[in-house]
């Protein structure tokens, strides 16, 4: 390499990221992922059989773990100065935990939509506050990657609760990249389009063939796969996103684009 | 003769070209495009192995030449082109009252035509068979949003974007196509500008993250073009250190 102000391309060697939602799906293939680009992962999961699981899989040294429900949200910026002052200062907050929610608006109750709210936004939120405390974040700055949803943009029948849950995303990270942006943090969402998880299983589970054929079919790239959103997680998180904030990355093989 | 796989860089003699192209260069084999052939060769010589990528000089303003010239490279030196970035354009700055017709044609073509055209020839079978796999048009935060004596820059740019949502569906699964919108980065195109004090001052204000380098264009160019980005096609991904959501500035 001719040129030392070349940026290796998405290592994140050394720096500790914490994962939520680490023990399925995007979490877990984000973690794997991040694990390879050397970075030292900090595993978050309700579900502890799995997260023991996932956990095992990861590659290299230095990770930990923690059986947590982010849905606590009064204590989550506690415990995220227990995990720094544990295991040291965090570079990097993936939120990927969440709850999908299908339901008709006449069967959509309060407690139902405020549990979507509640994981996939107001813990964001949450992560954000804790991260952004002295002796949370790294000094030298950090990074923040949000998973929205091709539904934060798109509208569907029985959609209401996840998709204001996780448009309110796409507000959060614009205005978080500018509050702390002199602090040199920098903050992120990927948008994905359905990918096959744990989670869109239970979600189709009650389709039929056709129904899960015009799904696939509205995707032009087909149905993606939970490493395709970890490659954009890790491009944000590491130094090949420095000059990136308050942006959305849409990976959805072009479902929002027809 | 095997065919050479290459991609394929508009307007690669300066700026945010000439740093796409060097850092692409590290790994793909080039085919350099500019209209100021000294400037194309330095751009070369900054590249790795700079032996092995070819240069394209050639106007893009002109139509029927660029077709002309471009199905000769590839047939001569039986080209696989697989990548193609196009990073080529003109900007001026000017009030509507001042526009002239034949020069906002002329931006027009370079900026967008041009993108179309080539991407057309790229997808013939007889030119290039069925090689093309990812294409990304360097756009501009201009494309989304207005600012004063940006009209036909911004209308160039808005027209780059929605012709490639346009080209990802059409296009898909077989080619893969993206745009990267920056701000304002350090180029020689911007030097003199950012060397008036008040305006750096202003500018700097404006973006959080400060005025952005080529290389961080650079980057997302090359992720947009890599395997890491195989289920991306049809997205604007804006690189600016925050610019488009201060709306304090």
């Amino acid at each position: 390499m001719n040129d030392p102000d070349f940026i290796t391309p998405l290592s994140l060697r050394s720096r500790r990221v914490l994962v939520t939602g680490a023990a399925s799906g995007i979490g877990r293939a984000a973690c794997e992922l991040l694990s390879r680009l050397e970075a030292r992962i900090v595993a978050v999961d309700i579900d502890e059989a799995a997260l023991n699981g996932a956990v095992q899989g990861l590659a290299g040294e230095g990770h930990a773990q923690c059986c947590f429900d982010v849905g606590d949200v009064e204590r989550i910026p506690g415990w995220m100065a227990d995990v720094a002052q544990k295991g040291g200062p965090l570079f990097g907050v993936v939120h990927a935990a969440g709850l999908s929610c299908v339901q008709p608006l006449r069967l959509l109750s309060p407690a139902a939509y405020r549990k979507v709210l509640l994981l996939n936004t107001e813990a964001a939120l949450a992560l954000a506050r804790g991260f952004h405390k002295k002796a949370v974040g790294d000094a030298a700055g950090g990074s923040i990657v949000f998973i929205s949803s091709v539904m934060a943009s798109a509208g569907a029948p029985g959609a209401a609760a996840y998709a204001m849950s996780k448009a309110a995303l796409h507000g959060l990270t614009r205005s978080l990249a500018m509050e702390l942006a002199p602090g040199k943090i920098r903050v992120n969402c990927v948008a994905p389009g359905f990918v096959r998880t744990p989670m869109f299983d239970r979600m189709s589970a009650p389709w039929d063939a056709a129904q899960l054929a015009r799904v696939e079919e509205d995707h032009p790239l087909g149905l993606g796969a939970p490493a395709d959103v970890a490659n954009s997680i890790a491009f944000l998180l590491a130094d090949t996103g420095r000059w990136i904030t308050g942006s959305v990355l849409t990976v959805d093989g072009g479902y929002t684009a027809h | 003769m095997d065919s050479q796989i290459v991609t394929l860089i508009t307007g690669a003699s300066s700026g945010v070209g000439r740093r796409i192209a060097v850092q692409l260069s590290q790994t793909r084999r080039l085919v350099l495009h500019g209209r100021d052939e000294p400037r194309l060769l330095e751009t070369r010589a900054l590249c790795e192995r700079p032996d092995e990528h070819l240069l394209w000089n050639t106007d893009l303003a002109d139509g029927a030449q660029l077709d002309a010239s471009l199905v000769q490279l590839i047939e001569s030196q039986q080209l696989a082109v697989e990548g193609f970035v196009h990073c080529a354009g003109m900007l001026s700055i000017q009030p509507l009252r001042l526009v002239e017709l034949g020069a906002a044609r002329r931006l027009m073509d370079v900026n967008f035509m041009s993108a179309l055209e080539i991407l057309r020839l790229l997808t013939r079978k007889k030119v290039n068979a069925k090689h093309l796999r990812g294409v990304v048009f360097i756009s501009s935060t201009a494309s989304r949003f207005g600012a004063r004596g940006f009209g036909v820059y911004s209308a160039s740019k808005g027209a780059l974007d929605a012709f490639m949502r346009a080209m990802a569906v059409e296009l898909a699964p077989d080619v893969r196509v993206n745009s990267v919108l920056p701000g304002a980065v350090t180029t020689r195109m911007t030097e003199a500008m950012l060397s008036d004090p008040q305006l750096s001052a202003r500018m700097a204000a404006e973006y959080p993250l400060g005025i952005g380098r080529p290389e961080d264009v650079a980057c997302a160019v090359e992720y947009l073009l890599s395997d890491r980005a195989r289920w991306i096609t049809g997205q604007e991904l804006v690189v600016d250190g925050g610019r488009t959501v201060n709306i304090t500035a």
